[in-house]
């Protein structure tokens, strides 16, 4: 009966077998190629002679590409603060109102990160777009000057880090509401029989405990803001004159624009070691069971 | 002092009021301009000041973009959206049942790729030269069967964590007393267990037909072509196609939008709940 039971539990292997093949085919395995396709040459997608560690030279030396990280870097560290500073107000704002109020604000809040990122850049380019976009019409209507955003090296690092930070305000917010809706009323409503303050139980009893939640919605912003090449590439093109060339699309313009599949495929490499150590802070962070 | 505390309330409620306006502007704001841009007349759109409403509404913009191949574009979406969620449900549910039910060897690992697989194909640009790399060398790009199973392994690892946690919130005695009754596992595993777990596969079919629906960039370089472009690509193409011509542009967009719209407007809950759900423990 026990070897049985044991049996049926190892047969439950067979369960995940299915998604561990995809998942071992489609992620792992390609990763692992590129690391091996780093050490060589490539022209275009024939691979040359052994190059060992050159395409990383040339990845940590070259300084377009150091350029393109620290824009990386800047734009964000500034959108994540952003979501989350903005997310963490929105999420303490409606936990308080809740009901069909808080409802829809969480919906709309979400509408930004819902649509595909192709069309949230085209639509605000069009809205700063030269004299007809939305926002010229609106400084000329005050009597301003019209400033060209996409067309300015200092604004557009401004727009993309604004889109940026607009499209994942919401989703910050919702995230760290969880957190919030987990809280135990009977400690805030301890604390108010004391005599705490509103500013009192926010820094002392709210913040302490939800600072988990607010972690875990920091690293996923981080990592999904530090290899976001779709916004960039549709907003501004990583112009002008490169002031927005961020790192991953320094990758792609590598790959398909210069060929470069073996530089490329090194800087792919040194990406992915970034995401991981950010994924390594996560899984710390998450303190997963199973 | 009482009135003092009664006009402080009333201060409060307005500024919430303002607060609340300024954030729905602005989320809804670029959305509800491409959708007035797209159904005005060229002239309408060059027009200064441009009118919010009361101009008279065209559709030559959509006649024009759906004549030339949009439509096409929108079915294969469609089509690898669908594959993807068919799949991807199918494939997450049997590992939710097993992570959730079983312990076999090597389940810490497999669940280890599971959690990690969750960043990793957020950043699904991480992924990008590496897929292609090996996708080319396999000779498996430019397929029809190439986006809804890259579509899958990005988004099994979400609708796989969706499913364990429904799957665990179902009582296991529930199963024992059907085996009881003489049940065999194949009818608890598609009969048993589905109907009572369906808002998890709700929520992991949202999921998927996001990620699937949005992606531009992993599609952009793994298929070529009319036949096998997404809607994503052919609104990219379009910017360059196009150029200044904020008509069709729109037009496209506001195609794009509009089922994700649907979609999350009757299932929002199951999203909020999901991006939520269990999806960290504290």
């Amino acid at each position: 009966m026990k070897s049985g039971k044991k049996r049926r539990e190892w047969l439950g292997g067979f369960y995940v077998v299915p998604a561990m093949a995809l998942l071992i085919m489609l992620l792992i395995i390609p990763l692992l190629y590129t690391v091996y396709c780093g050490f060589f040459q490539y022209k275009y997608m024939m691979k040359g002679n052994y190059v060992g560690l050159d395409n990383y030279i040339y990845c940590l030396t070259d300084s377009t590409t150091r350029n393109a990280f620290l824009t990386t870097l800047l734009v964000t560290i500034a959108a994540t603060v952003i979501s989350i500073v903005v997310g963490l107000i929105l999420a303490l704002w409606i936990d308080k109102r809740g009901g069909f109020f808080a409802y829809i604000i969480e919906l709309i809040g979400l509408v930004p990160w819902v649509i595909s990122m192709v069309v949230a850049g085209l639509l605000w380019r069009w809205l700063f777009n030269g004299d007809l976009g939305l926002f010229n019409v609106i400084l000329k209507f005050f009597g301003l000057d019209p400033i060209y955003v996409i067309q300015n090296k200092v604004s557009a690092v401004i727009a993309l880090i604004f889109v940026m930070s607009w499209r994942t305000i919401g989703y910050a917010m919702i995230l760290i509401l969880a957190g919030l809706k987990g809280l135990d009323g009977s400690l805030l409503e301890a604390a108010k029989v004391d005599g705490a303050t509103a500013v009192q139980s926010l820094f002392r009893i709210k913040l302490p405990l939800i600072k988990s939640q607010v972690l875990l919605a920091t690293i996923v912003l981080t990592v999904s803001n530090f290899t976001n090449n779709t916004v960039p590439k549709v907003l501004t093109s990583g112009g002008p004159v490169n002031a927005t060339n961020v790192i991953t699309l320094e990758q792609y313009n590598l790959s398909f624009i210069y060929y470069e599949f073996g530089k490329s495929s090194a800087l792919s490499v040194l990406i992915m070691l970034v995401v991981t150590i950010i994924i390594a802070c996560y899984i710390k962070v998450a303190r997963y069971e199973i | 002092m009482k009135r003092e505390t009664k006009t402080k309330k009333y201060v409060m409620k307005t500024v919430e009021i303002a607060f609340a306006a300024i954030f729905g502007i602005l989320n809804l704001l670029p959305i509800f301009w491409g959708v007035v841009t797209s159904l005005k007349n060229p002239r309408e759109i060059n027009a200064f000041p441009p009118k919010i409403l009361g101009f008279l509404p065209t559709i030559e913009h959509y006649e024009k973009i759906l004549s030339s191949g949009f439509f096409r574009c929108i079915i294969n979406s469609v089509v690898y959206a669908g594959l993807a969620i068919a799949l991807g449900v199918l494939l997450g549910y049997l590992a939710g049942y097993g992570f959730a039910r079983r312990n076999f060897p090597l389940k810490k690992l497999a669940f280890f790729l599971i959690v990690v697989g969750i960043p990793l194909s957020t950043g699904s640009s991480v992924l990008l030269i590496p897929n292609y790399m090996y996708l080319m060398n396999l000779k498996m790009a430019n397929h029809w069967f190439t986006m809804p199973l890259i579509y899958t392994a990005y988004n099994l690892p979400m609708a796989t964590w969706l499913l364990i946690s429904g799957i665990k919130a179902v009582p296991g005695e529930l199963e024992e007393a059907a085996l009881i009754d003489g049940a065999n596992q194949r009818y608890i595993v598609t009969r048993l267990i589905p109907p009572l777990v369906k808002p998890s596969i709700a929520a992991a079919a949202l999921f998927i037909f996001i990620g699937a629906w949005n992606d531009y960039i992993t599609a952009s370089v793994l298929v070529t072509g009319n036949e096998l472009k997404n809607i994503q690509m052919a609104i990219y193409d379009y910017m360059g196609f196009f150029g200044q011509e904020w008509g069709p542009l729109t037009a496209s967009a506001t195609c794009a939008v509009i089922p994700i719209l649907l979609v999350f407007t009757f299932l929002g809950k199951q999203l909020v709940s999901g991006l939520t759900a269990g999806a960290v423990k504290g």
